[in-house]
């Protein structure tokens, strides 16, 4: 833009320079013409005196009259035109001009128009001197002229063709620039083009998932506190560890956002495999709890999780619980909480303890992180757990209708704008005959 | 006027410098030819010496008033024969170009049979 603007501001220069020059042009051709009429006034101012010499008519006299006052006019315009271009030279050999002529009309023309002679001779000599020398100047004077006009031609067309150079310069630098820019631009969406695609390709790999269970129904949702990730620090996972037995996760990691995210996906995948290894959660969690110490570096993090062990066939549910208190079932007429077996993982060794529920045909395990008992009200209330549970009560009784439920109640309450991740898993137990309760 | 001459001299050798190499001489010994001014007044100034014809064009204009007495004035149109001619001999004052001198002898008119030196323009073939 800046390149654009200097281009338009040094056109219209030139322009105005060229007008310039051209002014001055005309100029000096106006001059050169004044100055051949001023040659052509001489030689009226001359015959009009020989006229009147031979006649004695004051026709004459009135010519020569008219004669004189025209060529000093010319003579003025000639003088500007030289001043206006600083020709001193030609300044100096006009008012020599100008001196010889007035000497002419005083030493030849005055006594000839006071004493009339037809003798001339001596007369016509000297008149003689007179012309050839004012021819000279006047010659010096023109050839001045032309040789200025020539300049200034010259000139106009240097700054024409210097125009047009630059001109084409500032249109290659535009051009130039435009293309680096588009460049620029190019490369910046690519690129931005491949974070996207690699930023997808890892929300898909840790987002939260669950298969089919038998005699179950399942439903889940996941509210992510960012506007732009469908991924966070929160995280559920249902994973079967045989024909009969289902593995159910939920847990939430200190912190947000992708580097969260990160950590969600090593909980799912290493708390699998300690799964497959051990029968009991109690185990599974210490088991963690340790591997986690040993990997993660950074003392500020910690997690809160439930690992459980759902039985399909019978209904019967073994879990331990590292500090996660937002896990409930859900009975027909009641909403149970889970209590906790365990401190948080990452904070401190510790030897994780095991505990059973029996579901019922129909009851229903309600597993949630903090987002949904922490789920601010505009004016900074708290949901709190009692309130909680009595959501879960009320709350639908399909496993994805309960879950979707609890999830439009905290968005609604957090006017939109959650300010905390929320994963919600939910496990209704159907029996064996997989019907209603 | 004298203070004059420095630059008129400098403007005249730009413009002599830009000039083609110098010719030789317009006319020849025994060429007839007819004398008319080449300025304003076509009368032709006759002089009794090339030097003074010479020195009448580069002189200042009270100079070249006390030399005219010195010359004769040739009416135009009177016919002459070329004695000898001097290949730009003269340099007018401010004018572009150097002229010839030619001697010649007046062959009609009241100077019939005088000699003397005109300008080389003002003698036409």
């Amino acid at each position: 833009m800046f390149v654009l603007l200097i281009a338009v501001e040094g056109a219209f220069q030139t322009r105005a320079s060229i007008a310039d020059t051209f002014n001055r042009e005309a100029e000096m051709q106006r001059a050169q013409i004044d100055l051949q009429e001023m040659l052509r006034l001489q030689i009226n101012e001359e015959n009009s005196l020989r006229g009147f010499v031979l006649t004695r008519d004051p026709f004459y006299v009135q010519q020569y009259a008219l004669a004189s006052a025209q060529w000093a006019a010319k003579e003025t315009a000639v003088h500007n035109a030289l001043v206006d271009e600083r020709l001193g030279t030609a300044l100096q050999m006009l008012d020599e001009y100008d001196t010889v002529q007035t000497r002419w009309r005083r030493e030849i023309a005055l006594p000839l128009l006071t004493r009339p002679r037809s003798e001339l001779v001596e007369l016509d000599k000297k008149n003689k001197a007179f012309v050839d020398y004012q021819a000279q100047t006047a010659d010096g004077v023109r050839a001045i002229l032309v040789v200025t006009s020539a300049a200034l031609v010259r000139s106009t067309q240097d700054q024409i063709n210097r125009s047009s150079y630059m001109r084409a310069f500032w249109l290659l630098i535009f051009g130039l620039l435009a293309i680096l820019f588009n460049a620029y631009g190019s490369r910046l969406t690519r690129e931005l083009h491949e974070e996207r695609m690699v930023s997808d390709v890892l929300q898909e790999a840790f987002r939260s998932a669950h298969v089919p269970v038998p005699n179950c129904e399942i439903g889940a949702r996941y509210l992510s506190a960012s506007a732009r990730l469908r991924v966070g620090g929160d995280v559920y996972d249902v994973f079967l560890l045989s024909e009969k037995r289902a593995l159910l996760l939920i847990a939430d990691v200190s912190g947000k956002g992708v580097d969260a995210a990160v950590l969600t996906a090593f909980v799912r995948f290493t708390v699998r495999s300690i799964a497959l290894r051990h029968v009991d959660p109690g185990n599974i969690l210490t088991e963690f709890n340790e591997t986690f110490g040993r990997t993660v570096d950074n003392p500020s993090l910690f997690i809160t999780m439930l690992v459980g062990v759902l039985d399909c066939s019978d209904g019967s549910f073994t879990y331990a619980s590292a500090g996660h208190d937002s896990a409930y079932v859900r009975r027909s007429t009641s909403v149970e909480s889970l209590p906790v077996t365990g401190p948080l993982v990452g904070v401190i060794e510790a030897t994780y303890g095991t505990k059973s529920v029996q579901l019922a045909v129909g009851d229903a395990l309600v597993l949630a992180t903090d987002g949904l008992t922490e789920a601010r009200a505009r004016s900074g209330e708290l949901l709190g757990e009692r309130a909680a549970m009595d959501l879960i009560g009320a709350a639908p009784r399909e496993a994805q209708a309960l879950a979707d439920y609890l999830a439009v109640h905290v968005r609604k309450r957090s006017g939109n704008r959650p300010t905390d991740d929320l994963a919600l898993l939910v496990v209704r137990y159907a029996g064996e005959d997989g019907g209603d309760a | 006027m004298r203070e004059l001459a420095r630059p008129v001299a400098a403007v005249l050798l730009a413009l002599l410098c830009a000039l083609p190499a110098a010719a030789a001489c317009q006319l020849r010994a025994h060429e007839r030819v007819v004398l008319f001014g080449a300025g304003d007044d076509p009368g032709v100034l006759l002089w009794d010496s090339r030097f003074r014809l010479r020195a009448y064009h580069a002189a200042s204009f009270d100079e070249a008033q006390d030399m005219i007495a010195r010359a004769l004035l040739v009416t135009a149109g009177t016919r002459a024969i070329v004695i000898a001619c001097l290949p730009q001999f003269v340099q007018p004052r401010y004018g572009l170009t150097l002229d010839d001198a030619v001697e010649v002898r007046i062959l009609t008119g009241p100077l019939h049979g005088r000699s003397g030196w005109v300008l080389g323009s003002d003698a036409r073939r």
